[in-house]
């Protein structure tokens, strides 16, 4: 590491010495390289770690100002700031490399900036791995929030058509009466007013709940308006969709890790948690009928999320090569 | 709560592929099923999660150096998993790839653990904390804590201001910005030092309020 910061005096914290202005100086330097997303001195950053135990809590320091930079200007159009960054964007195919790599910078920098995604070829396809988070900005100003387990796709020549194929995204949309955005879900549409809105898609199952604005749900000959507050749920393709309401606030709180819950069905927590534990959870017989209001924190690992819920919920929660199963907490141990 | 973990990582934990307790039959069974690196086999493990295997060592130093400690082989549990996830896509550099997935995984346990620590401690407290203060004042707050990092950076020079704003606030990445700007890397990685310094200053400033 270079070290270019001789003399350079700071008040830093009020008492801060030199050698600790310099220790900083590095762990910034440190922290701005690995934030670039073709950083490869992994076994480089290893070594500066072990050489002396405070190097770590100054890399986190220099982690925590890059993150409260970025919480700025996130909070110039919405308070909470992303601060996820699991498992990077799967770099895939090379022609997505090059769309994906300002996502991965914005991710892996702590905090999800917007990344720009103007040029990319046509039939644009997100994915996210589950527990992780990403943001997209359009060329339109629209932003979206996708949940981990998720997939868009979208054909940059019409940026203001975007299909959920699958899992749960929130949608800031940059509103225009001109040109209304649409979002696909199946042959489902469902028209922004300007608006700021969440849809989960399961297959056919659709859930749309609206924070700010207005959306209008268009699938069968009626279609229905939404206003803030409003959650329409349609269990499968054939159900007749129902109305409810939804706290505003609490709309998009995964983005912070926290899910509210009123009287929902075990199977509707443990769909929005399988999103982020990355392996499907199956429900033993007689935890179907268990139903949970209140909030869930969902962050951290796997395993920690599943050993914090698993009391809340009143279940028991083993974990299978392929899938967790949760059984009632009465049932007989095996 | 009883955990059961997949028999792969057992081979991880253990520390060698193949590996398995002579006690668990259940596991032992299992591992039959297992390829080992580097050979055909039907079994879901993916190629990341040979290269974990492979590179069991350095993925343990870097975690453990990273903050995981003694917890590393928690956390390479917890890598093994993420990356099994990410199956059947071919990866250009998947050493670069596993590092980074385990960089962000230490963020994610960090930030975790911080807000835990928040919300116990919130607990106690009876003033708003910062997520039920109303939505409007919390946006004049960051606008104008805004408006104090860009005065900061603006003093510092155009240049350093620029380049700040096109690599935090626009997500480009610092080669390109160099490219840009005509000139080398390091000096882009000078300026944004620079940027940083003055920001952890107005950040310690913010704190203290």
């Amino acid at each position: 590491m270079r070290n270019d910061t001789r003399g350079y005096v700071t008040n830093e914290g009020g008492d801060m010495t030199e050698e600790d202005s310099n220790l900083m100086d590095t762990a910034r330097l440190w922290m701005i390289r690995v934030n670039e997303p073709d950083f490869d001195n992994w076994d480089g950053l290893s070594a500066w770690l072990e050489a002396d135990p405070r190097h770590l809590a100054a890399y986190e320091t220099a982690l925590d100002e890059d993150a409260w930079a970025a919480g700025l200007v996130v909070g110039e159009s919405r308070p909470v700031p992303f601060a996820r960054s699991p498992a990077p964007a799967r770099p895939a195919l090379s022609r997505r490399r090059a769309l994906l790599a300002g996502a991965i910078a914005a991710t892996l920098a702590g905090v999800g900036t917007w990344s720009v995604m103007g040029h990319r070829p046509a039939g644009t396809e997100i994915v996210t791995a589950p527990g992780e988070h990403m943001s997209v900005a359009l060329s339109d100003g629209t932003r979206i929030a996708l949940n981990g387990g998720t997939a868009i796709s979208y054909d940059p020549e019409h940026p203001r058509r975007v299909t959920v194929e699958r899992g749960e995204a929130l949608f800031e949309v940059h509103h225009d009466t001109a040109t209304p955005f649409v979002v696909m879900a199946g042959d489902t549409r469902l028209i922004d007013a300007g608006t700021v809105f969440n849809v989960v898609r399961d297959g056919d199952a659709l859930e749309v709940a609206v924070a700010e604005g207005a959306v209008i749900y268009d699938a069968a000959r009626q279609p229905i308006r939404l206003e803030p507050g409003d959650a329409l749920v349609r269990p499968d393709g054939s159900a007749r969709p129902q109305l409810r309401k939804a706290d505003p606030a609490s709309i998009g709180s995964w983005r912070e890790g926290l899910r509210q819950y009123d009287n929902a069905m075990l199977a509707t927590v443990a769909r929005d948690l399988s999103r982020s534990v990355g392996k499907p959870i199956h429900l033993a017989p007689g935890a179907e009928r268990i139903r949970y209001s209140g909030t869930l924190a969902i962050e951290g690992s796997a395993k920690d999320i599943m050993a914090r819920v698993g009391p809340l919920l009143g279940v028991t929660i083993t974990e299978g090569a392929d899938a967790w199963e949760m059984m009632p907490a009465d049932a007989a141990p095996r | 709560m009883r955990v059961v973990r997949d028999s792969a990582l057992s081979q991880v934990r253990a520390g060698y592929p193949g590996a398995t307790p002579d006690a668990d039959a259940e596991s032992a069974r299992r591992t039959e099923a297992m390829p080992l690196p580097g050979t055909e086999g039907e079994q879901q493990i993916s190629g990341l999660q040979g290269v974990v295997i492979n590179e069991r060592s350095r993925l343990m130093r870097f975690l453990a150096a990273r903050g995981a400690g003694d917890e590393a082989e928690d956390m390479l549990h917890e890598l093994w998993q993420r990356v099994s996830t990410a199956a059947g896509h071919p990866i250009a550099d998947p050493m670069s790839y596993l590092f980074r997935a385990a960089e962000n995984l230490m963020r994610d346990v960090r930030r975790s653990n911080l807000s835990r620590e928040r919300r116990q401690f919130d607990w106690h407290e009876t003033a708003p904390t910062a997520e039920e203060e109303p939505l409007g004042e919390r946006v004049l707050i960051a606008r104008e804590r805004l408006r104090a990092v860009d005065a900061v950076l603006e003093q510092l020079g155009p240049r350093v201001a620029r380049i700040f704003r096109r690599y935090r606030i626009e997500g480009i990445s610092q080669i390109t910005i160099a490219q840009e700007l005509g000139i080398s890397l390091s000096s882009v990685e000078k300026d944004l030092q620079k940027a940083y310094r003055a920001v952890a200053q107005l950040k310690a400033k913010f704190d203290a309020e």
